[in-house]
């Protein structure tokens, strides 16, 4: 049993670093706990942001392995589909495209054979080829592969037209009625200037629709009127083969349900009608505070560049806490943890940690007490160019050595009492809050009445859960 | 450089094998195989024959061991032996304990195959796939993926050719060979030693 646990120790040891351990709180909608590296951070409203309080808007289309970039319009006609690259109907790799030669005969002299080029796509992990659905060799590198042919798209299309004909048609006279209704309480024109924006119109979902922009004068105009026949159910079915239930099952001729679902088109039963299909697109999306309409992370164009115009995350704003090392914890009995702060901004911050105190709705997971340093702790800025500057003088800090334990250009670390509350399997949680001053460089320098140009300092609090891992046995 | 001298492998004339390969027990290797460096073929209980035109690359093992229940000391256990095909290709790194592999088989980098597997022909073994039932792979099979999932395809591997062609010209360039022992039925007074 200890052999296991001195295992268990070790992979404890490695993981300390893993960014599930120590956790944020977001205060949003919903209290989301999430890693510092996982959050971003408005600057106007000088909070954290997680990915559910922000709206997410698509930037661009490119295809994950050709790499071209489309616009939105050309990608919904394409179906979010790239114009030549495939994917393996059988593992869904990208395939790639080979190839041999044939010998042929010439054009001029029948009897003479040369050598041509014949290309067929073949998939480098489970190593189907196209020649294994019966699909020939074609002549042209890329261009010439065709995906087949959906039987039911005619009657498809007409639905839909249909459809959307219909839906048309119902909203316009909804439209009408709510007009019919507003009419006594506001004039046409004013309602439109006075309702809600149009972008938050858009992103709340399940509303009804209420621009009335869609309320034409065109209604008089006649619209082609399409008809479809409804779909005939029939009473004959087609009969199971007879040695349905004795025939041996040939596991590798058959497709796997998720094989047969990404093509819903042809469904296919056998391992020997699955065709390719294009590859989907990839999407770069941009990220939008809800309260204040400002952009947190805006990619760039080109899908080649990993880079952001616009990079509000939260590690470049937050101090952020990490574990450094556990003690064996000890059901009641105190012992210290070192943890480390790391200081992302160039200017000093001060840091000040408090316990939470009893009965605060927000600690709810922590299972034992923590004991953190009273005194405020400084952080230095970061210097990029320090390790370059062997003149600089070391700062001056004049740490107290119990709590902190050690200093280095923008990190400290400090330590503090841990007491576990609870005996037993579990890990053991703790979680205080964080008081940090912030330098908003995002807000406007008001001209103050002493003439002093520093931007004030605001300060945030945060409340930071920490997972401690286990109790020693 | 000091060759480790191995009285009981038998290089045919033709094959490359190079002298940082460990190569232990009663090891056959037949023409126009390429045995890479730190490639390890190891028969302990029992002997393996490898056939012409493989291709063992670097960290492979290919091992005749003994099942994990049985004790190398125990009395009355036959040595079975390892056939080998040819122009198979173990990958670098992978581990190979079947005592039946036909001709033509791929074995992926880092595939692990178990001592009661049969490889037939043209099969494929994935990428650290783990196959250690006790069945006879159909031919053309290809296992591959996490969980190890298998297909049919419809046309074999093709043989290393150019690749054991190239490999022969270029590596007794920068390595030291084992040095050919032909099997001889009259013994000599010498070892019959030939290049």
């Amino acid at each position: 049993m200890s052999q296991r646990w001195v295992e268990l120790r070790r992979r404890e040891m490695a993981s300390l670093l893993q960014p599930e351990r120590v956790l944020y709180l977001v205060h949003g909608e919903k209290k989301i706990r999430s890693p510092l590296s996982q959050l971003y951070f408005c600057r106007y409203c000088s909070e954290l942001r997680s990915l559910e309080c922000v709206s997410h808007e698509v930037d661009s289309h490119y295809c994950p392995s050709c790499l071209e970039n489309m616009p939105s319009a050309e990608a919904k006609l394409k179906k979010n589909r790239c114009a030549n690259c495939f994917d393996c109907p059988c593992c869904m790799h990208t395939l790639s495209t080979r190839a041999t030669n044939i010998p042929a005969p010439l054009p001029d002299d029948p009897t003479k054979t040369a050598m041509k080029k014949a290309y067929y796509l073949a998939c480098g992990f489970c190593r189907w080829t196209s020649r294994d659905v019966g699909m020939a060799d074609k002549s042209v590198a890329s261009g010439g592969w065709q995906e087949p042919e959906n039987p039911h798209t005619q009657r498809i299309n007409k639905l839909i037209e249909y459809y959307q004909q219909l839906a048309q048609r119902e909203k316009l006279e909804r439209d009408r009625k709510k007009l019919a209704r507003r009419r006594p309480f506001m004039p046409l024109a004013f309602s439109e200037k006075y309702g809600l924006g149009t972008r938050l119109q858009r992103t709340r979902p399940g509303a009804p629709i209420t621009s009335l922009a869609g309320l034409s004068l065109k209604e008089g105009e006649d619209q082609k009127e399409i008809n479809i026949e409804p779909a005939q159910a029939l009473d004959e079915v087609e009969p199971l083969p007879e040695d349905c239930y004795t025939r041996p099952i040939n596991l590798p001729e058959g497709t796997t349900l998720r094989q047969r679902l990404l093509q819903p088109d042809f469904q296919p039963a056998g391992a020997s009608q699955l065709h390719p299909k294009h590859k989907h697109l990839l999407i770069k999306r941009s990220l939008r505070c809800r309260k204040c309409e400002h952009n947190l992370s805006k990619p760039e164009f080109n899908p080649t560049s990993i880079k952001f115009k616009i990079q509000l995350v939260a590690v470049s704003y937050i101090p952020e806490v990490r574990i450094m090392s556990i003690p064996n914890l000890r059901f009641q009995k105190e012992s210290q943890v070192l943890l480390t702060l790391t200081n992302p901004v160039e200017n000093i911050t001060h840091v000040t940690l408090v316990a939470c105190e009893e009965g605060d709705p927000e600690d709810i997971n922590s299972t034992a007490k923590v004991m953190v340093p009273i005194k405020e702790l400084v952080l230095a800025g970061k210097d990029a160019a320090a390790e370059y500057d062997e003149l600089a003088e070391p700062q001056d800090f004049q740490d107290d050595p119990d709590v902190v334990a050690f200093r280095k250009s923008n990190k400290i670390g400090f330590f503090i009492k841990v007491v576990p509350q609870r005996e037993g399997l579990g890990d053991v949680t703790v979680s205080f809050k964080i008081r940090h001053d912030f330098r908003n460089l995002a807000a406007p320098i008001r001209p103050s009445e002493e003439g002093d140009a520093s931007t004030e300092a605001i300060w945030l609090t945060h409340h930071v859960e920490l997972n401690l891992g286990p109790l020693a046995p | 450089q000091a060759q480790k001298t191995n009285p009981s492998a038998k290089i045919a004339a033709g094959a490359v094998v190079c002298v940082e390969s460990e190569i232990r027990g009663d090891v056959t290797i037949g023409p126009r195989t390429v045995v890479h460096p730190k490639a390890r073929i190891i028969a302990e209980a029992g002997p393996i024959i490898i056939g012409e035109g493989n291709l063992i690359e670097e960290q492979a093992l290919i091992i005749n061991s003994y099942p994990e229940n049985i004790m190398p000391d125990t009395e009355g256990v036959e040595p079975k032996s390892m056939t080998i095909g040819i122009n198979n290709v173990f990958e670098v790194g992978c581990v190979s304990q079947a005592l039946q592999i036909g001709d033509n088989n791929v074995i992926e980098s880092k595939a692990d195959l178990g001592r009661n597997v049969v490889l037939t022909s043209g099969c494929i073994v994935g990428a650290c796939c783990q196959v250690n039932t006790c069945e006879v792979i159909p031919e053309n099979t290809v296992i591959y993926g996490s969980n190890s999932m298998r297909r049919l395809q419809t046309e074999r591997p093709q043989p290393q050719t150019l690749q054991l062609d190239f490999l022969m010209k270029i590596l007794p360039n920068y390595h030291h060979m084992k040095k050919a022992v032909k099997v001889t039925s009259t013994p000599v007074r010498n070892q019959a030693v030939t290049h």
